[in-house]
């Protein structure tokens, strides 16, 4: 009896499947014909010249990209980088020859002049957007020099301290670093496993200045400070979410490493309780980190003139500010004439009072020349906590 | 059964195997080799060059945190196994001979949760996990003290996520095994008085051993490149041989070492299949019985 159900359930079972896959067959089919009416409509609408762009989530909006494809007939390809120093890499990797322009983080638009791969933007050629900028990323602008030389313009900056949900702390406990080391906040810290973000704020703290030629004592001190947030650190999280949402709910009561570029987005969507401060010198080095994207031009034999209109247009002050505020992060932007352009919520959201509090007190995140070192340090320390 | 004897002279069996070696040279043994040929350059200022020197293999045996966490990522594998196993076989087992009336809508089940996406999977439980996540806040419903489970960002959050992600590997390769044990050989050993359980320890679990035995090799191999997990749900608190990989690539643009840890990574996951294997050869030669 039992075989004999079996039996009939699945002959209803091959009826199913039969006319399950022959509807999928037909939405296949029905899928192949739309899809090539759209690569057909696609290739008729095809834009007379091509730019290859390399760049973090945000640069490619569509609010962005599309009306600068309209505005100049071109087709921008996007190649989306998820690591800056991966992204330098596949440049340095021969992928230069392919791509146009690229935005990624400050220090490695600038090491694209040792690269070779660098096409140098001339000062004057851009004087009109250098003059929109904050004095403070006027030309000539060091942190993107090579040789006296500009790698590229900058596009979106804030800084890095401690993120702090004053729901649970004062700020004020925050004016140093001390807390992360502090067994009154025992599971209570989340480091931002992005790269040397979190290794340099610390570093800092153990009165190393990490932008500066460091000996084997310095690397030391750097291993002890390592050593000690770990054993207090609840978790080292890459996944920004992750670490918004455990800062939200108080299980973080602090996040090192991501300053600004893990606050803005919360405080635009109403979490103004959360801020990113910049804690007070110590012992004469300041504890801040300036952060900068910029973007470049990239040596590719071309020359192309499109991809440097492309860079006047990135900066613009009506983009910037588009660049600023995006569904992921926001960020500061350098165009002074953008900030007329925000509105009240977003300038809070963005701490724009604060601005040049955490400039004047911050290091200018630069090349450190140890960083191979002191990454090689965190993977040691990590492995062995 | 007959068995055919064929020649490589044999143009019909040359051209039958030629594509899917060339395919296998082409796909796994020259970036195998690729891989293992960068092992020998240096980087300078994040550019290959090629120096063919042995730098980067002294650094690889010189520093033991690389052989700490690739000890750990063993260790990690070997424990998700016998995890999976010990849930996907029980399960398994149900579906075989106890649950066939919901056995099509069980499968489907289990097919839907095996297709979702891992990212999503592993992402999900840490709302489950999470001190205020969903599991705490059962048990608190229930009269535990609030926040008893702190299992995400634990070394023990990483191995849920990991087991959870490949137990169907086995369920599946060890139901296929279960239904096609020939049912009159259990019903012999029970006409031959042998209880339950020892029927079960004496007919169906050697019989099962095939569909064990690939589940359990397909999840180790597996959990040796477990990334999501130990990413997500670990927290850095078991960080293992892939992310040492990632960082390695990525983050030190050191493709030299990292292409260094992946042989590492490569060469213990075959020998200790290979020492799988002798073992099994050797269970199957002394029992006279298919392993």
């Amino acid at each position: 009896m039992k075989k004999g159900t079996a039996d009939i359930s699945s002959n209803i079972g091959a009826m199913k499947r039969r006319s399950v896959l022959k509807g999928m067959g037909g939405l296949g089919l029905g899928l192949a014909a739309a899809s090539s009416g759209f690569l057909a409509s696609r290739r008729g609408a095809a834009a007379a010249e091509s730019l290859n762009y390399m760049c973090w989530e945000g640069y490619n909006a569509p609010n962005i990209i599309e009306p600068f494809q309209k505005a100049k007939d071109v087709t921008v390809s996007i190649d989306l980088i998820t690591d800056s120093a991966g992204g330098f890499a596949k440049l340095a990797a021969g992928a230069s020859r392919d791509f146009d322009l690229v935005s990624s983080d400050s220090p490695w638009i600038q090491r694209m002049g040792p690269a070779g791969f660098c096409r140098y933007i001339e000062e004057a050629d851009f004087a009109d957007q250098f003059a929109e900028f904050y004095p403070q990323f006027r030309a000539p602008f060091e942190p993107l020099a090579f040789e006296g030389k500009a790698t590229g313009l900058p596009t979106r900056w804030g800084w890095v301290g401690p993120t702090v949900n004053t729901k649970f702390d004062k700020l004020e406990t925050w004016s140093s670093y001390a807390p992360v080391f502090d067994s009154a906040y025992k599971d209570k810290i989340c480091l931002l496993d992005w790269g040397d973000w979190p290794i340099m704020p610390l570093a800092l703290y153990a009165g190393v200045n990490p932008y500066e030629e460091l000996d084997a004592a310095a690397l030391e001190e750097v291993r002890k400070v390592l050593r000690a947030a770990f054993k207090n650190t609840r978790a080292i999280v890459a996944d920004l979410a992750v670490a918004q949402k455990g800062l939200i709910d108080g299980s973080f009561r602090a996040l090192i490493g991501g300053g600004t570029y893990a606050t803005s987005a919360l405080r635009m969507k109403g979490h103004d309780y959360i801020q990113s401060i910049v804690p007070e010198p110590k012992n004469g080095l300041k504890q801040g980190i300036i952060w900068m994207e910029a973007t470049g031009l990239i040596d590719n034999g071309k020359n192309s003139q499109i991809a440097a209109d492309f860079l006047k247009y990135i900066v613009s002050p009506e983009v910037a500010k588009q660049l600023a505020i995006t569904d992921a992060t926001c960020n500061l932007v350098p165009n002074s004439k953008a900030e007329a352009l925000f509105s009240e919520a977003e300038k809070k959201a963005l701490q724009m009072d604060y601005m040049w509090t955490a400039w004047d007190n911050s290091q200018f995140h630069t090349v450190a020349p140890n960083i191979d070192d002191m990454l090689a340090i965190w993977q040691e320390e990590l492995a062995a906590r | 059964m007959r068995i055919e004897h064929k020649s490589w002279n044999d143009p019909v069996l040359v051209a039958t195997v030629a594509p899917l070696a060339l395919a296998m040279v082409a796909f796994f043994l020259i970036p195998l080799l690729m891989t293992a040929v960068l092992t020998f350059q240096t980087t300078q200022y994040y550019r290959l060059v090629w120096t063919w020197d042995l730098k980067i293999w002294t650094e690889v045996f010189s520093k033991p945190h690389y052989w700490t966490i690739m000890m750990r990522t063993v260790t990690m594998a070997l424990v998700c196994v016998v995890l999976t196993v010990l849930i996907a076989f029980p399960a398994a087992y149900a579906l075989a001979t106890r649950l066939k009336t919901f056995k099509t809508q069980i499968q489907i089940l289990i097919i839907f949760a095996f297709l979702t996406d891992a990212v999503l999977k592993t992402f999900g439980w840490i709302l489950i996990l999470d001190k205020n996540g969903v599991a705490n806040w059962l048990l608190m419903h229930v009269g535990f003290p609030p926040e008893m489970l702190n299992l995400l960002f634990t070394p023990a959050g990483t191995m849920i996520g990991m087991v959870y992600n490949l137990v169907a590997y086995p369920m599946f390769t060890i139901y296929l095994s279960l239904v096609r044990i020939d049912r009159d050989l259990i019903l012999a050993a029970y006409d031959a008085g042998a209880s339950r359980i020892r029927t079960f320890f004496e007919v169906t679990l050697p019989l099962s051993r095939p569909g064990l035995y690939s589940g359990a090799v397909l999840v180790f191999v597996l959990s040796l490149g477990a990334f999501l997990e130990p990413k997500v749900l670990g927290g850095g608190t078991s960080p293992l041989a892939s992310e040492l990989i990632r960082q390695s690539f990525e983050t030190r643009v050191n493709w030299p070492l990292g292409a260094a840890l992946t042989v590492v990574l490569i060469a213990i996951g075959a020998l200790m299949l290979a020492a799988c294997a002798a073992f099994a050869l050797r269970r199957t030669s002394s029992t006279g019985r298919p392993a």
